[in-house]
């Protein structure tokens, strides 16, 4: 349904992904007209974009867990989705904005809307970038998270070589993330549990694989531990080996990984038949995007900058616009969905509050 | 000297040569005689207080990636990542080993700077070896020593091998070729295209002028009076050098 003329003003959520859902589901539970704005010509997000297998921790396949999210917001008489169109320009104050809309069927259009929230998410770290010395683009059986979560959820792990099953498959840790020379100096918070999920998904696809992690440090805080990190200890015998690859190459048919085991203290060399790079979060093209189209703060690594911390975690530079998920910095989905929820409150709030919210 | 680089499961820890730590003791450390803990305090407070330490070592991960580029781990029991670990930690004792032993096995090519938290543990290598040349530790004594020749030439010449050096008998891995060429020295190197290369006493030709300066630098700096510390006969004969030929150049010091 269109709800842009209605009397009460809308919120303009900005992105379909976890985040952009749980927004506009919470904003329209909330009794306030939504518009649902999305890139693509799919809702769902980089859980769907990437063909994500199963959703961490509790491995409920991704398509089920996003389709019920998709199809509430899509059955909800007070959002209207609006596909294939982005967001060139954003006029006015909070309370009364007007947004310019570009692309689907329409071409340009002008929409009121009293609050934004952004959920533009964010991007797979380029793994063939820079510093990195894994050969992602030079040998194929290199891949990296996302990858594999096409190929687990195929329930087809392969060499993408030869098209065999690998009999020794390693995670290397970290790429992208935590390193000075890249600039992103922050933990992307999720890899650590996502590589040891996959890691399970693979010994129970295929037993006699040997999966090991080379790691810096495993953070997986919370009842991640007991979630993830003990079974793939306990009950699929993940080797976790503390040393971070420093480069990959080409030995026979079979990859050869370079790295230290630092707590035996010795340098090594293992051949591998798949190597998968644990890439970490950057801001999506979007993010920055929007960032920049908005007029809001963003930090020096591209994030959304969230201007009051730590107990404000959706409010940015211009009031009136709320930020949500990833577009605030690397988020799990647990958290992209909490601070959608804050994000649309805080939104409705604001456009009800005589005050201000 | 460590076992060929292995697998990381299964395997069984590798035997150490000898002893490492803070917490062994020991009369000797790496085979010298053992100093004071105040002697060994002063030596990482200077490495410490080098103006360069700050951007050599911000924290250490201890991810090892360092260890998996460095060729001198591939070989040696040296590993960057314990040279900066014992610097992060302020591990007084074990710097001091490190200053006796592990510094002298790396061959400063600095892949280390690889590391993700943008340390350089070649660089405090470069001042560890510093602060033990001015000291005159018994380690750089020995690690010199070999190299008295090679001190001489670069520092009355400026330059660091010079042909006349390559003997057959000094260097029997360089083949029987050697030989040959040695015999002719002077023509093989006029056989080569700048005029400059033409010597077989430096490794090409020194202005008067870079000389000069060179010498100047030398003691100014005080690197000549580092050289005393470690070898007092070579100190000697440089010292003789310099002061001849910049009384001839009618500079007084």
């Amino acid at each position: 349904m269109t709800i842009a003329n209605q009397a009460a003003p809308a919120v303009a959520v900005v992105g379909g992904g976890p985040a952009g859902l749980a927004a506009a589901r919470t904003a329209a539970d909330l009794g306030s007209p939504v518009v649902l704005i999305e890139r693509l010509g799919f809702l769902g997000g980089m859980p769907i974009i990437e063909n994500y297998a199963a959703i961490t921790p509790h491995l409920e396949p991704a398509e089920v867990a996003m389709g019920r999210m998709i199809t509430a917001v899509e059955s909800h008489p007070l959002v209207e989705v609006v596909l294939d169109t982005e967001v060139t320009s954003c006029e006015g104050e909070a309370g009364a904005f007007t947004l310019t809309l570009e692309g689907g069927a329409g071409g340009s259009r002008k929409i009121s809307a009293g609050a934004v929230v952004v959920a533009t998410g964010f991007q797979h770290f380029d793994p063939g970038r820079e510093t990195q010395m894994y050969g992602y683009y030079e040998f194929p059986d290199v891949i990296a998270l996302q990858d594999l979560e096409a190929m687990l959820k195929d329930h087809h792990v392969v060499r993408p070589s030869n098209g065999e099953s690998p009999a020794r498959v390693c995670f290397v840790q970290c790429v992208g993330s935590r390193d000075r020379q890249i600039g992103n100096e922050y933990c992307s918070k999720v890899c650590c549990g996502i590589a040891s999920k996959e890691a399970m998904e693979v010994r129970q696809m295929l037993p006699d694989c040997e999966v090991f992690i080379f790691y810096i440090d495993m953070r997986m805080y919370g009842y991640w531990e007991n979630q993830i990190y003990w079974p793939a200890q306990e009950q699929y015998h993940v080797q976790y080996v503390k040393g971070v690859i420093s480069e990959v190459l080409p030995k026979g048919d079979r990859l050869l990984v370079r790295g230290e085991d630092t707590t035996m203290g010795r340098p090594m060399e293992v051949l591998m038949d798949l190597v998968v790079l644990s890439v970490g979060m950057e801001p999506s093209p979007g993010t920055r995007k929007m960032a920049s189209v908005l007029g809001i703060e963003q930090n020096k690594y591209g994030f959304v900058e969230a201007v009051q911390p730590p107990l404000d975690t959706v409010s940015t530079s211009r009031v009136g616009v709320f930020a949500a998920g990833a577009a605030l910095g690397p988020a799990d989905l647990e958290d992209s969905v909490s601070t959608g929820a804050a994000a649309a409150s805080r939104a409705v709030a604001l456009l009800r509050s005589p005050v201000g919210a | 000297m460590r076992s060929s680089p292995s697998e990381p499961a299964g395997a069984a820890v590798a035997e150490r040569p000898r002893a490492r730590g803070a917490a062994v003791k020991s009369e000797a450390v790496a085979g010298f005689d053992d100093v004071t803990y105040e002697e060994k305090r002063k030596l990482f407070e200077e490495v410490r207080s080098d103006l360069r330490f700050p951007d050599y070592l911000y924290g250490c991960y201890e991810c090892g990636i360092c260890v998996a580029v460095c060729p001198s781990a591939r070989f040696y029991d040296f590993s960057p990542r314990r040279i900066a670990q014992a610097a992060a930690r302020q591990d007084v004792e074990l710097i001091y080993q490190q200053m006796q032993e592990d510094i002298w096995e790396c061959s400063q090519c600095f892949s280390c700077l690889r590391c993700p938290r943008g340390n350089n543990p070649g660089g405090i290598v470069t001042i560890m070896r510093e602060v033990a040349v001015n000291h005159g530790l018994a380690s750089a004594k020995e690690a010199l020593e070999g190299y008295s020749r090679i001190i001489y030439k670069i520092m009355s010449t400026g330059t660091q091998v010079s042909p006349d050096m390559l003997q057959p008998d000094a260097f029997p891995d360089w083949g029987p070729e050697v030989a040959d060429v040695s015999n002719q020295l002077a023509l093989w190197r006029r056989a080569l295209p700048p005029e400059t290369l033409h010597t077989t006493s430096t490794g090409w030709d020194v202005s008067d002028r870079t000389l000069i300066e060179l010498y100047l630098i030398w003691l100014e700096t005080g690197a000549l009076d580092m050289i005393r510390d470690v070898d007092e006969g070579l100190h000697m004969i440089l010292e003789e050098v310099m002061e001849e030929r910049l009384e001839e150049e009618g500079i007084e010091r």
